[in-house]
């Protein structure tokens, strides 16, 4: 059977999804309207680690419009836990509201549900308590020390889980090693921050005993999954319906008390509950990340080649490991990735996933990758430094070439493809690299602070079963559904199992079912975000929805194709095998006149049964699991340059330019992945220069408003140069590669080079910390003055 | 007030803001809400044509004014210039910014002249953050939208 010819793969076709978004017509949670909804409001804890008791709900009870307070001993019978199969991992059990013990600022302690959102606001500053506040496990300083007790009753010491592994050659390698240098690195606790925050709706039918939760959320199966077990029910009584997203980036990616709560509230007041997170909610009890520390140790030669790599991580989890990745997934992705695109082979490394009196740590693009990349990079920067070679010359010598693939990397992953010597070429190219050192020239003659940096890295993406089942995680993301159908009008709906909130699934999957199907983009519907229309899938995140649910969309076509050129063949009295499907028609091969319509030939198959040949029966329908074998994931790669300026006087760093090269295979829609790449390096130069939740010694959040955590406005970022390099994976349907997360990845790096690039005519400041913020590029600035002074 | 052309008269408690009065009341949910202190520009409307935070205004501050949202762009199906040009150059992905940002560029578009530079666009909408797209392809559409560039149709 040959397959169609491409025609909508690869053109640059403007979204399906974009006329209801722009006109106001998208349905996103908060904007939902369910006759007789109640509207919830969450007390939450001021103190971080605390004793809470003597509640005193009476007096908001007593208000106007409230129908219920719930506190903790309410909800007791459900909770959220999520176990790594790790030897020697140590639980927690979050509660849906605290009952007797608060474990990081923001936790919820009570739910007040009223008639409309104003009366439970005002209701919820009635519900009194008392608070002893705990000397609390503050962050990584505290939990690295002995002098505090853990988080979590009955625990020895304050990590979730340490791991350790070491190549057979290391000790031999690291030793005899002409040359060393060692670095501490620190990323800041900063998050996700959609522009949406989150929101659900629960409503509870007495009479089937259905749950049905609308939810903002990137993986409704999972959610489902999470649910049953927190709620004590069938999978088969809970749908979960997330319609339009406003932005999730990993944040959106994990089951909250809030949903457990609605749920539980909506079944015991029958009614509909509603709860829409505010922005201060969002910053202290949405899931936060990033939070790394890592001491990494190169040993190199004399050419600055990069023998051997050795590496603590630790991680702050904060109080809860999370569902459904368990609070593992940082400091392991960490682990994994840290030799990121060089071709070393000798490794060592401790990871240690710490439980500290902070928000719980989820998933944010890139997860653990952008820390990974800031540590090999800023260590590649040293040993060029170290060795006097540049630094785009050092990175030739040590990544990964063309001809080494698969490469079996020291930490056990198999790189299946790339393209990044190439990709390092390139960027020079497209950022005008001799214009900006003409710049730089210039700019240094005038006293100017103007620095120029590099990264590069290699990304995971689309990993499935084999790499999930060796992460311990309870849930092995093996997969993605895909089901698609033809109706009698001859219009297809595909349902799929990821979602999509923003990355343009919607078009793109669109896109591959029109090519497979014959038909015309507009054909097409493409649906997603509720678990009664696939069986299951685990949603989008790992860069994975486009290589997966887009193979399972080509597999589900193909499957339908199948039964159309059967029903095709017997009307035309041809093999199936010389029917071809294209054009909104089936025609026999190198008989033009030969055709029928697809609208015909679907209606034929609903409606006059009597005209199937024998043993086909009228439904045009597929469902189709796609898992990109053998699951280890399939490689993109990028290199990043920026271009930066910093004020001497003030420490502000302005980002002058910024390219990007990139290789994720063939593209689908390349106006979508360059919006992806662009959408992650903004968020990447936030994690670079401005993103940081900011705590107090006791665990307190300071920072809880957009005037004191900064995200990028649009006169921080400049404009983008990208281009891109086409490497097909030889795993995947169509080459596929994941893009999603990779913008994000690399500017914390690239920014951190140009800056101490920048700095470097005063002295040498290593760049080691983020973010960039104007207090820590003084102080760079200052040390480097000193060491400039010594010289 | 007016709201898109049409009256709307009602009695609303003092304190509503005019956000929840859009959404809630007269059901426009196009205006988003995205931090409720006035700084991510996502409810941003148009009171007698000048720009305002939906989220920071009293419903009854809006009391005799007209007020613009995005619902009232669009003629029918026909997308606004400047919604079309959103689209054409992939100005949105989310889309849950976007209803603050066209309004802000509706205003832009009626105040400054003709073929604003790059630099002028991000100066004047910094106040509306947008989390998804990075912002290139927004100034991308809002050149195109304000004429500065002959790429597609106008």
């Amino acid at each position: 059977m040959s397959a169609p010819e491409p025609r909508l793969f690869g053109a640059r076709v403007p979204r399906v999804e974009d006329d209801r978004l722009l006109k106001g017509q998208g349905r996103f949670v908060a904007d939902l309207d369910f006759a007789g909804s109640l509207y919830a409001k969450f007390v939450r804890s001021d103190e971080s680690s605390s004793d809470i008791f003597d509640f005193d709900v009476g007096k908001a009870l007593a208000c106007e419009k409230v129908r219920a307070v719930f506190t903790g001993d309410d909800f007791a019978g459900a909770e959220i836990r999520c176990v790594s199969a790790y030897e020697g991992f140590q639980t927690s059990s979050q509660p849906i509201l605290a009952t007797d013990r608060t474990r990081f600022a923001g936790e919820a302690v009570a739910m007040v549900v009223a008639e409309d959102e104003y009366a439970a606001e005002d209701a919820a500053e009635d519900v009194f308590f008392s608070v002893l506040p705990l000397e609390p496990v503050a962050g990584l300083d505290d939990a690295l020390g002995d002098g505090r007790e853990p988080v979590h009753a009955g625990w020895t010491g304050h990590a979730f889980v340490r791991r350790s592994m070491a190549t057979g050659g290391f000790e031999r390698v690291a030793g005899s090693a002409a040359h060393r240098v060692t670095i501490e690195l620190r990323n800041a606790r900063h998050g996700a921050i959609p522009m949406e925050g989150r929101a659900c709706v629960a409503r509870y039918d007495r009479g089937s005993g259905l749950f049905e939760l609308w939810t903002t959320t990137q993986i409704p199966h999972l959610i489902r999954a999470g649910l049953a077990d927190a709620l004590g029910v069938a999978e088969s009584r809970i749908r979960v319906i997330s319609p339009d997203v406003g932005g999730g980036f990993g944040v959106k990616a994990q089951l909250y008390p809030e949903e457990v709560a609605c749920c539980l509230a909506a079944r015991e007041l029958d009614r509909p509950v509603k709860w829409v997170e505010d922005r201060r909610e969002h910053f202290f009890a949405s899931h936060h990340s990033r939070e790394h520390r890592h001491q990494v140790t190169g040993y190199f030669d004399d050419d600055g080649v990069l023998t051997a790599l050795e590496a603590d991580i630790a991680v702050d989890m904060g109080a809860y490991s999370v569902f459904p990745w368990t609070s593992t997934m940082d400091c392991g992705m960490a682990m994994g990735i840290l030799p990121g695109p060089y071709r070393v082979q000798e490794y060592s490394v401790t990871g240690t996933a710490y439980c500290t009196n902070k928000a719980p740590y989820g998933a944010y693009r890139g997860v653990a990758r952008p820390a990974a990349c800031f540590s090999i990079e800023r260590l590649i920067d040293r040993i060029a430094k170290h060795r006097g070679i540049d630094r785009a010359e050092v990175r030739r010598r040590n990544l990964i070439g063309p001809g080494d693939y698969p490469w079996h990397s020291p930490s056990g992953l198999v790189y299946d493809s790339g393209s990044l010597p190439e990709s390092l070429d390139k960027v020079l190219e497209a950022s005008g690299y001799d214009r900006l050192l003409a710049d730089q020239a210039l700019a240094r003659a005038e006293g100017r602070l103007f620095g120029i940096g590099l990264a590069v890295f290699t990304e995971q993406t689309a990993h499935t079963t084999r790499e999930f089942q060796q992460r311990g995680v309870p849930i092995v993301f093996g997969y993605e559904t895909a089901k698609v159908r033809l109706d009698a009008t001859g219009t297809a709906v595909v349902s799929a199992s990821i979602h999509d909130h923003g990355q343009g699934l919607e078009t793109t999957l669109a896109q591959i079912a029109a090519d497979r199907l014959g038909l015309r983009l507009e054909d097409i519907r493409v649906e997603y975000g509720d678990t009664d229309q696939v069986a299951y899938g685990a949603g989008t995140f790992a860069s994975r929805s486009a290589v997966l649910a887009g193979g399972a969309v080509v597999k589900a076509a193909d499957a339908v194709g199948d039964t159309l050129r059967q029903v095709a063949a017997h009307r035309l009295e041809a093999s199936p095998a010389d029917i071809v499907i294209g054009q909104n028609r089936l025609s026999v091969s190198g008989s033009p006149g030969a055709f029928i319509e697809t609208a015909e030939l679907c209606r034929l198959v609903y409606q006059r049964p009597e005209s199937l040949p024998r043993g086909v029966e009228p439904i045009l329908e597929a469902s189709r699991t796609y898992d990109a074998d053998p699951g280890t994931g399939v490689y993109t790669n990028a290199a990043h340059l920026a271009s930066v300026e910093v004020d001497p006087l003030t420490g502000k760093t302005i980002v002058l330019s910024y390219a990007i090269v990139e290789d994720c295979g063939p593209m689908i829609n390349p106006t979508i992945v360059e919006g992806q790449i662009f959408g992650g390096v903004a968020q990447g130069i936030g994690t670079a220069l401005f993103e940081e939740f900011v705590y107090d010694d006791e665990a307190r959040l300071l920072t809880s408003t957009f005037s004191d955590y900064l995200i990028p406005t649009m006169t921080d970022i400049p404009d983008f140069a990208v281009d891109h390099l086409e490497t097909p994976s030889p795993h995947t349907i169509g080459g596929l590669k994941g893009m999603g997360e990779g913008g994000a990845i690399a500017p914390g790096a690239a920014i951190a080079s140009a800056i101490e690039d920048a700095l470097s005519p005063v002295g040498d400041a290593v760049v080691a910390e983020l973010p960039l913020t104007p207090e820590r590029v003084l102080a760079l600035l200052n040390r480097a003055q000193q060491q400039g002074d010594q010289r | 007030m007016e709201v898109n052309g049409r009256a709307v008269t009602t009695e609303v408690d003092g304190r509503m803001l005019l956000s929840d009065f859009l959404r809630g009341v007269i059901g426009l949910t196009g205006t988003h809400v995205g931090c409720e202190h006035g700084y991510c520009g996502s409810c941003t409307v148009l009171i007698d044509g000048a720009s305002a935070r939906s989220c920071l205004m009293l419903a009854a501050q809006a009391n005799g004014s007209m007020v613009s949202t995005v619902e009232g762009l669009a003629d029918g199906e026909q997308l606004s210039i400047v919604q079309q040009a959103f689209k054409s150059c992939h100005g949105l992905q989310c889309g849950f910014c976007t209803p603050g940002l066209l309004m802000a560029v509706s205003e832009m578009a009626a105040e400054t002249a003709s073929s604003p530079s790059r630099d002028l666009i991000r100066e004047q909408l910094a106040g509306n953050l947008c989390r998804c797209t990075g912002y290139h392809q927004i100034v991308d559409a809002v050149e195109q939208a304000l004429g500065s560039t002959s790429r597609g149709p106008r």
